[in-house]
């Protein structure tokens, strides 16, 4: 893990300890990630119209896209707060006014600018959502017709598999420094 | 029906001595645990995780623009583990998709903006239809069209198929040409 002189020197964004954010991805802007989550290399995350910020636990795989855009109303300049325990996967783009915990986005769904993701919410491959709306908890959308239906519990939380990436990715990637402190002191490194 | 010739720009690839032409703006992560058995084009923007666990592709694959070709991943109770993902020989993968699968077959032809499931398998001799969302640990069997979201079987294929993606592959391998200066 040799430093390397490559990466963003971007110095709006904050990178809490325990944090595994490939140098490979693109952060623009005003971006704070939270400790334990995982950046894949390729990701690209705009803070545009106003900064975003990362909660703990997430895995943010390659080719996702997270931005913060303006919107036509006066919704410029607020913050995009991605809660804990998300999973975005392969592919995803994410424009939403807020995400909460343990939502899974799957590849290539897209979740548009007026949509505010509650908890517990599973965005099935493929597809998107549009429409100005706030997705109740533990939502499914599936399918070809984006169809709906809510299941009894949130999905599991990937804790193993964060565990098993922080292991493995800094042997094969140069990862961006943290610099941030830990809030508490639970956070091993 | 012959195929156009496709140039390519030569500093934009990288060609092998067993044949391989990799583009330059691909990414191939953990490249160590890549392998790439001949004669296999990976165009640009591709993302091949080696990092995560082993891939092995064999010969006359093409593998399209901005694909991405991931290790899939099981949950243990102790702990996960990334399955080595094997892809067969005359494997045709188009732009856009994202192939999470355990294993594919040769003679295979994907789609473009496919996403193929996690553990995935694809048997020899079987296609996926653009925009297919195949659901994690589907199988596909040889001969069959799979199309749709989620993914289903829609049709057959010929028997000859196996012929039909050796033609394709090699075809499309050799109007894959260098776009040389002055020629």
């Amino acid at each position: 893990m040799a430093s390397h002189g490559k990466g963003t020197n971007n110095p709006n964004v904050k990178i809490a300890a325990g944090a595994m954010v490939c140098e490979d991805c693109e952060l623009i802007g005003d971006i704070t990630i939270g400790s334990r989550t995982i950046i894949h290399p390729k990701a690209k995350i705009v803070a545009e119209a106003g900064p975003i910020v990362i909660g703990d636990f997430n895995i943010i795989e390659e080719l996702v896209t997270i931005t913060n855009k303006s919107s036509s109303d006066g919704n410029s300049g607020k913050v995009l707060i991605i809660g804990n325990n998300n999973v975005f996967e392969v592919g995803a783009n994410v424009e939403a006014i807020r995400i909460g915990d343990h939502n899974v986005i799957e590849g290539k769904a897209s979740v548009g600018s007026q949509v505010e993701v509650s908890n517990g919410c599973i965005i099935g491959a493929g597809c998107q959502l549009n429409m100005p709306e706030l997705v109740p908890e533990n939502t499914v959308v599936y399918g070809g017709k984006c169809e709906r239906r809510t299941q009894r519990e949130r999905p599991p939380a990937q804790t193993l598999q964060i565990d098993f990436l922080t292991k493995i990715l800094p042997n094969y990637h140069y990862l961006m420094k943290p610099n941030l402190q830990p809030r508490q002191a639970s956070v091993k490194k | 029906m012959e195929l156009q010739d496709d140039f390519y720009n030569v500093p934009q690839y990288i060609e092998t001595a067993s044949g391989n032409k990799v583009s330059r703006q691909s990414v191939l992560c953990g490249s160590q645990n890549i392998v790439i058995n001949g004669k296999t084009i990976v165009m640009s923007g591709c993302v091949i995780r080696g990092d995560l666990a082993n891939v092995r592709i064999g010969r006359h694959c093409i593998i399209s623009k901005r694909a991405v070709i991931r290790p899939a991943f099981k949950k243990f109770s102790k702990g996960v583990a990334f399955f080595p993902l094997h892809i067969g020989d005359h494997v045709l993968i188009e732009e856009d998709s994202i192939v999470n699968a355990a294993q594919v077959g040769s003679y295979v032809h994907i789609g473009k903006n496919c996403v193929i499931g996690r553990r995935s398998v694809l048997k020899d001799c079987c296609a996926i239809a653009d925009n297919t969302i195949l659901p994690p640990e589907t199988v596909v069997p040889p001969f069959t069209v799979y199309s749709g979201s989620p993914g289903k079987v829609s049709g057959d294929l010929p028997d000859c198929t196996q012929d039909l993606m050796t033609d394709i592959t090699v075809s499309y391998y050799q109007h894959f040409k260098p776009h040389g200066k002055g020629k």
